[in-house]
């Protein structure tokens, strides 16, 4: 069982969000464009969900939601509720049973990163923090869905591999 | 979401629980969980230093490009700052130490007695909401959860974390953060009555030690007619500025004889108004009056921390904008007395029983933190038990 875990969609996405999750509390809280700290695991649960749909999605951001919570000491699956649901917002990109190009997984992906940064202060307001609406949100949200956007490129194959998806082929029906 | 197959609202339903049961257990405070947040700071403690090494030069680069200007702006601004403050450092260490002589004096404790511990800023809040940064000196250093941060200008905010050899500390900023704190404000006493030229023993005043006053002497010069001797022309060394108390003209600073006094125009000026005006004026040092107590809340990263419960007492005088902020201790308090937390920027009055608001401007700069000390401070109430 513990064979089938590994090499499963979570031996992968662990390691992976381990580094993502250092690089989050390293690289982007430094590299700040207009003083918003980019979301990289929200983007990166956004990715999932594009590439795998809301299910996957959901449960890749619940998963990245609790490591992020264990990290930086946030009220813990209170990031598993925004980030999952990035997961399924960009994850229904799905329904349009469409070819996927990249510049619409990008728009996904960050519509995704949006809805779940706007949660974040949603799901803080719910279990009893003060004051946590401000003007600020309106660039916040923004900035992070164009970050989450330009990083689509790389986090959306990243996620494809990680929940040991291949790549979609499509094949001219035979007359 | 029209087409969302019954086992998708399933697996929403389920992570949905399960956020809020692991949420409600974390908020109520739970061993399992405290345990698995420092296995899980252990385990990503090497990654994170190795991302910081990796990434270092794409950080500098970044900050190459974003900061630069405003780092020569700083600079400017610090200069111009360090060259104002270093006449008033002197003086104000001379205040601490008389402060500290009396605190040792009349047995009370000060904030030199306390321990502390140093510690540099290793890691910023990777949340847009949390104000939150981590040190690196923890418990194996005697570092305690809710023990009180500052730095060289003042309060910084409290440890609410604490790991072996790391803590995270809660900035002031932050909107769960909170603490007691006091206004003051200086308060220059009244004028006293204009004594006797003598005193009831027969002394002359300059005979009777008085209390120490602060004397500022104002020249206002004479208008310079073009071809007549300007102060500053005058070769022999005499003092151009004339800032001398009246009547008081330095020995041999004026042998050309161009004292007004003895001008040749002096019958027509028979008050001496016709040399540089002087005037002295007399005043006391001004005093810190406590004017009310209350609770600083932090208001978020862009949001001047606030000042809640303030009744301004009309016996005491009002509030005003500059007053400054202290923290005012206590039995229960987290935060000794007397750390300094800013000035007060805005005072705002709420009618009804809401009182007066205050926002309040940090002393310490939390943007640009780099070295804390971690005052190792336990609060009376638990230090009796």
């Amino acid at each position: 069982m513990i064979a089938a875990l590994v090499r499963g969609p979570l031996g992968r996405l662990v390691p992976v969000a381990v580094v993502l999750l250092a690089l989050q509390t390293t690289l982007f809280v430094d590299v700040q464009p207009f003083g918003v700290v980019l979301q990289l695991l929200t983007a990166f649960a956004a990715a999932a969900g594009v590439a795998g749909g809301p299910e996957r999605g959901m449960l890749a951001g619940f998963l990245l939601g609790l490591m992020f919570d264990l990290g930086t000491g946030a009220p813990l699956a209170s990031s598993s509720l925004t980030m999952g649901l990035a997961g399924l917002v960009a994850g229904s990109v799905t329904f349009l049973n469409i070819e996927l190009r990249w510049w619409l997984s990008a728009g996904f992906v960050a519509l995704g990163a949006a809805v779940g940064e706007f949660a974040v202060p949603v799901v803080r307001y719910v279990i009893g923090q003060e004051d946590v609406f401000s003007e600020h949100l309106y660039t916040i949200v923004p900035v992070v869905a164009v970050g989450a956007a330009l990083l689509s490129p790389l986090l959306v194959p990243l996620g494809r591999w990680c929940l040991l998806i291949g790549k979609v082929e499509w094949k001219v029906p035979n007359e | 979401m029209a087409n969302l197959a019954i086992g998708r609202r399933r697996l929403i339903a389920l992570l949905l629980l399960t956020s809020v049961l692991l949420l409600t257990l974390d908020l109520r405070g739970n061993v399992v969980f405290d345990r698995a947040r420092d296995g899980f700071a252990l385990v990503m403690s090497p990654f994170e230093t190795a991302a910081q090494v990796v990434t270092r030069p794409a950080v500098n680069a970044w900050r190459a490009i974003t900061e630069y200007d405003d780092l020569l702006d700083e600079l400017a601004r610090l200069q111009e700052q360090v060259d104002g403050q270093r006449g008033a450092e002197i003086a104000a260490r001379n205040a601490i130490i008389e402060h500290q002589r009396l605190l040792a004096l009349n047995d009370l404790e000060s904030l030199a007695d306390i321990p502390s511990v140093t510690a540099s800023i290793i890691g910023l809040s990777p949340s847009n909401l949390d104000q939150i940064v981590e040190i690196d000196r923890g418990g194996l250093q005697g570092i305690e959860t809710g023990m009180p941060v500052v730095n060289e200008a003042g309060l910084v905010g409290k440890v609410t974390q604490v790991f072996p050899n790391s803590s995270l500390v809660m900035l002031a900023t932050d909107t769960r953060y909170a603490v007691r704190v006091k206004v003051l404000s200086e308060q220059t006493p009244v004028e006293p009555t204009v004594p006797p030229d003598t005193v009831p023993s027969g002394l002359e005043v300059g005979d009777v030690t008085t209390t120490t006053t602060t004397t500022t002497t104002t020249t206002v010069p004479e208008p310079v007619v073009p071809g007549e001797d300007e102060p500053g022309d005058d070769p022999t060394g005499a003092d151009p500025t004339g800032a001398h108390p009246a009547g008081a003209d330095p020995a041999g600073d004026d042998p050309a004889g161009d004292d007004p006094a003895g001008d040749a125009d002096a019958p027509d000026d028979p008050f001496g108004l016709d040399g540089p005006i002087t005037v002295t004026t007399t005043t006391a040092p001004p005093v810190l009056v406590e004017r009310e107590t209350g609770a600083l809340r932090g208001q978020g990263q862009r949001r001047l921390p606030m000042v809640t419960f303030v009744s301004s007492s009309p016996t005491l005088g009002q509030i005003n904008v500059g007053d400054t902020v202290s923290t005012a201790g206590g039995r229960e308090s987290l935060a000794p007395p007397d750390i300094p937390v800013g000035v007060v920027r805005n005072v705002i009055s709420r009618p009804g029983s809401a009182g007066t608001e205050l926002e309040v401007e940090l002393s310490a700069d939390l943007n640009r933190l780099q070295f804390v000390r971690v005052l190792l401070f336990r609060p009376l109430a638990e230090v009796e038990s």
